[in-house]
């Protein structure tokens, strides 16, 4: 199946009540796939008339205590972050899948992993965070968005998948694991008072030092996930020429390369975020320490190399290859700075300095 | 083993669907399979083409630069594709719409969208030039092809699946070498 | 003696245009390019091209355009307008981007009764991303977000924007026309005249909707799809004028 349908066979799966959508590209499929199968399930779709208008959809399903979707690519996502923003304040579950067009503006339908710092760094207003999930295969789009409905419950916290186009559109065979469609109990949801007190759901704390206290209760949550939730993969990390930090498609194209470096001597890891927030520093660190230097090849202009430099904190040079607006790095121009490094490394390490 | 076949050609001639019907049917029989189709922004004309990559082993690249078969329906695919071909590797054209490639690696000439017309419908071009490509790459077994067709015609018109099935056949049964 | 019958005029460009046959897109195009030259305009028109099908309507007008977000062409040219009053500024609109996620941008422009044209094309469907519902889609209509037909109870029935627009009191002009054969598209061409115009005129806010044919997404071939535009989707929205000269005009 294509990535985009193992993303919404998954969410349904997991129990997703409702989902909510609006067209554009590349990422249609997941909306075309809902709407034919969640109303013959009895589950809520809605194309609603925005992406402002669908998070917001969300931000209410959450409120009532079940589980909503919404997915979009990059302009639709940068919409939704007011309503991202609002979800961490008022501490709601709900997945947003990102489907990564090349950017600015309107860009172009090709992929790209330029909306990193959006997902990761903020993108919407105030101190939060979303757990970011980054699948590279169409098995991974399935586990992850399944995964992704249970952390969201699990923290009362927005949760991200993000992919991009190539992964969206790409057909692989995929393993319909079982999963887990009960979500825990939500004694805080808008469920109708009867026999209890009122349920508020709000982010608004104009109270003396409200607003603050409650910022370290998320900030304690965010420090919760941080220890528990760090997800990468490693592949002949220990002591190589060239540490590849990849995630995503260009995970994909890097093992390939790392895999043909072989060929002319150059022993080439790689170290495959899973998770970009919370973002592994201590396990890239490690790898990166016996490493003679990291590559990190990104589409993007260098949002996720910034880090990775915080991550590897001088262990190893760390050096980038990116391409831009939807341009996707290409095996050979990999292979051709993987043998650039490999000069310079072997030069420095015969006491050059 | 590991096949990367490129089927390409302008938008409506059905490229996107052969991809995903030897894709659909690989996967009962190897073990890694990848397609990517890829689309210009355009819904009609523009170029259209899709990868389909078969393989014993891990496949790192859904889309590699270089491919061992390629299927290039139309003159604008042609000039835009041919260097993706690796040496000695299998071009497959249809020669109604495409001119002969000049200095080429042996292609398969099939008038691919006469035939088509003959049997009944132009659509079914991509169809004959699949025919053509099994009969000489045999990686997945035709039965299986068959029905990946059969099910991609469900709930259309009989007729249609009927002219696609028998230009799939006479692909199959095409026998031009260079 | 030669007498020229018809020639491409100033206004559009000799780039082939992407559209489908049948689109309705490239008829609307050339109106627009007719009146803009007859009016003379040409060098003070500025256009606002929508994110759909016609998102590359810049390479087919042969005059000032811009793009803007889906949805905020209203918006954008309110923007230019207000600081340009003596430019022609027209926006050039579908299904989604004027009346789903553009509508309050539509409704506020007209409310405030800015002085610009909006042209709407409705075709019922979103063709640009694949056929996805339109807040114009038809009950019953199948497209790929209501694969089963449009189902008024939980989606909505169709939005009708003339009459929308026309409970607000400051629109100028307000008139609906059928792109269904010759004499809807004389019609067509008599209406945005009418609109750019009333701009020129500085009357204030001129919305033309035109119903148009998108025989990929509406499942028809060309010719079926004029008889589905000048029958079932006149019948759901009506043609006529709804607004003229500052005044309701009854059906």
């Amino acid at each position: 199946m294509t990535g985009n349908d193992a993303i919404a066979e998954a969410a349904i799966r997991a129990g997703c009540d409702a989902y909510y959508g609006y067209p554009i590209t590349p990422q249609n499929e997941i909306a075309n796939y809902m709407a034919r199968h969640m109303p013959a399930r009895g589950r809520v779709f809605i194309q609603a008339e925005s992406e402002l208008a669908a998070i917001n959809m969300v931000f209410g399903t959450a409120v009532a205590g079940r589980r909503a979707m919404t997915s979009s690519s990059s302009p639709g996502v940068s919409l939704k972050q007011e309503g991202i923003s609002y979800l961490a304040g008022a501490e709601l579950p709900a997945v947003i899948v990102n489907v990564q067009r090349g950017g600015p503006g309107l860009g172009n339908i090709a992929p790209s992993q330029s909306d990193y710092f959006q997902a990761v760094k903020g993108g919407g207003h105030g101190d939060y965070h979303q757990i970011v999930l980054a699948p590279h295969s169409v098995q991974e789009m399935y586990d992850l968005t399944a995964l992704a409905f249970d952390l969201a419950d699990r923290y009362r916290n927005p949760v991200m998948v993000l992919s991009d186009g190539r992964l969206g559109q790409m057909m692989e065979p995929v393993t319909l694991h079982e999963v887990r469609s009960r979500p825990p109990p939500k004694p805080w949801a808008l469920t109708g008072a009867r026999g209890r007190k009122p349920n508020l759901i709000r982010s608004l704390l104009l109270g003396e030092g409200e607003l603050e206290r409650h910022n370290l209760r998320l900030q304690r949550k965010y420090a919760r996930i941080s220890r528990s939730e760090q997800r990468w993969e490693e592949r002949n990390a220990r002591n190589c020429d060239v540490l590849i930090v990849a995630y995503g498609t260009c995970a994909r194209i890097a093992k390939g390369c790392a895999a043909a470096a072989a060929d002319f001597g150059l022993k080439a890891g790689l170290f495959r975020p899973i998770s970009l927030w919370p973002f592994p520093y201590r396990p890239m660190r490690r790898a990166a320490s016996s490493a003679k230097c990291v590559l990190v090849v990104e589409m993007s202009a260098g949002q996720m190399l910034e880090d990775v430099r915080l991550a590897v904190a001088g262990m190893a040079p760390v050096f980038f290859l990116g391409r831009m607006g939807g341009g996707v790095p290409e095996e050979g121009e990999v292979l051709r700075r993987l043998r650039a490094l490999a000069k310079t490394t072997r030069r420095r390490s015969h006491g050059a300095e | 083993m590991l096949e990367r076949v490129l089927i390409a050609g302008s938008g409506g001639q059905g490229v996107i669907l052969a991809g995903r019907i030897v894709a659909s049917a690989a996967m009962r029989s190897v073990p890694h399979v990848t397609f990517f189709p890829s689309y210009g922004a355009e819904v009609r004309g523009g170029t259209s083409n899709c990868q389909t990559v078969l393989s014993t082993d891990e496949i790192h690249s859904p889309l590699p630069s270089r491919v061992d078969s390629m299927i290039v329906m139309n003159q604008p695919s042609m000039e835009r594709y041919r260097k993706m071909l690796v040496r000695g590797g299998l071009m497959i054209e249809n020669s109604t719409l495409c001119g002969r490639p000049p200095g080429a690696t042996a292609a398969i000439s099939v008038p691919a969208t006469e035939m088509a017309e003959y049997l009944g419908s132009i659509r079914a071009a991509n169809m004959i030039l699949l025919g053509v490509y099994l009969r000489r790459k045999k990686l997945i077994p035709v039965e299986d092809v068959e029905s990946e067709i059969r099910s991609a015609f469900v709930g259309k018109d009989d007729s249609l699946l009927k002219i696609n099935i028998e230009a799939f056949h006479a692909g199959l049964a095409y026998d031009r070498s260079p | 003696m030669k007498t020229v019958l018809y020639k491409r005029p100033k206004s559009l460009t000799s780039v082939p245009t992407h559209y489908c046959p049948g689109c309705g897109h490239g008829i609307v195009h050339r109106l627009i390019a007719e009146v803009v030259d007859e009016l003379g305009i040409r060098e003070r028109t500025i256009g606002i091209a929508p994110v759909g099908c016609a998102v590359l309507a810049y390479f087919y007008f042969n005059f000032d355009v811009t793009e803007a977000a889906h949805g905020r062409c209203a918006a954008v040219a309110t923007g230019i307008k207000r600081v340009l009053p003596d430019r022609i500024v027209f926006s050039y609109q579908g299904d989604g981007d004027l009346a789903a996620i553009g509508l309050a941008e539509t409704i506020h422009a007209a409310n405030r009764g800015e002085n610009i044209t909006v042209v709407f094309v409705n075709n019922t469907v979103y063709g640009m991303t694949g056929g996805q519902m339109a807040p114009t889609t038809l009950v019953g209509q199948k497209t790929s977000t209501s694969p089963d037909g449009r189902d008024a109870p939980t989606m909505g029935p169709p939005l009708r924007m003339c009459e929308l627009l026309n409970t607000l009191p400051s629109p100028y002009h307000i008139e609906r026309v059928a792109l269904d054969g010759p004499a809807g598209v004389r019609k067509a061409r008599n209406a945005l005249m009418k609109a750019f115009r009333a701009q020129l005129e500085n009357k204030g806010y001129s919305f033309v909707e035109i119903l148009a044919s998108c025989p990929t997404h509406q499942r028809l071939s060309p010719a079926q799809a004029l008889k589905f535009v000048g029958g079932e989707m006149a019948a759901q929205f009506p043609v006529r004028v709804f607004r003229e000269e500052g005044k309701a005009v009854n059906a």
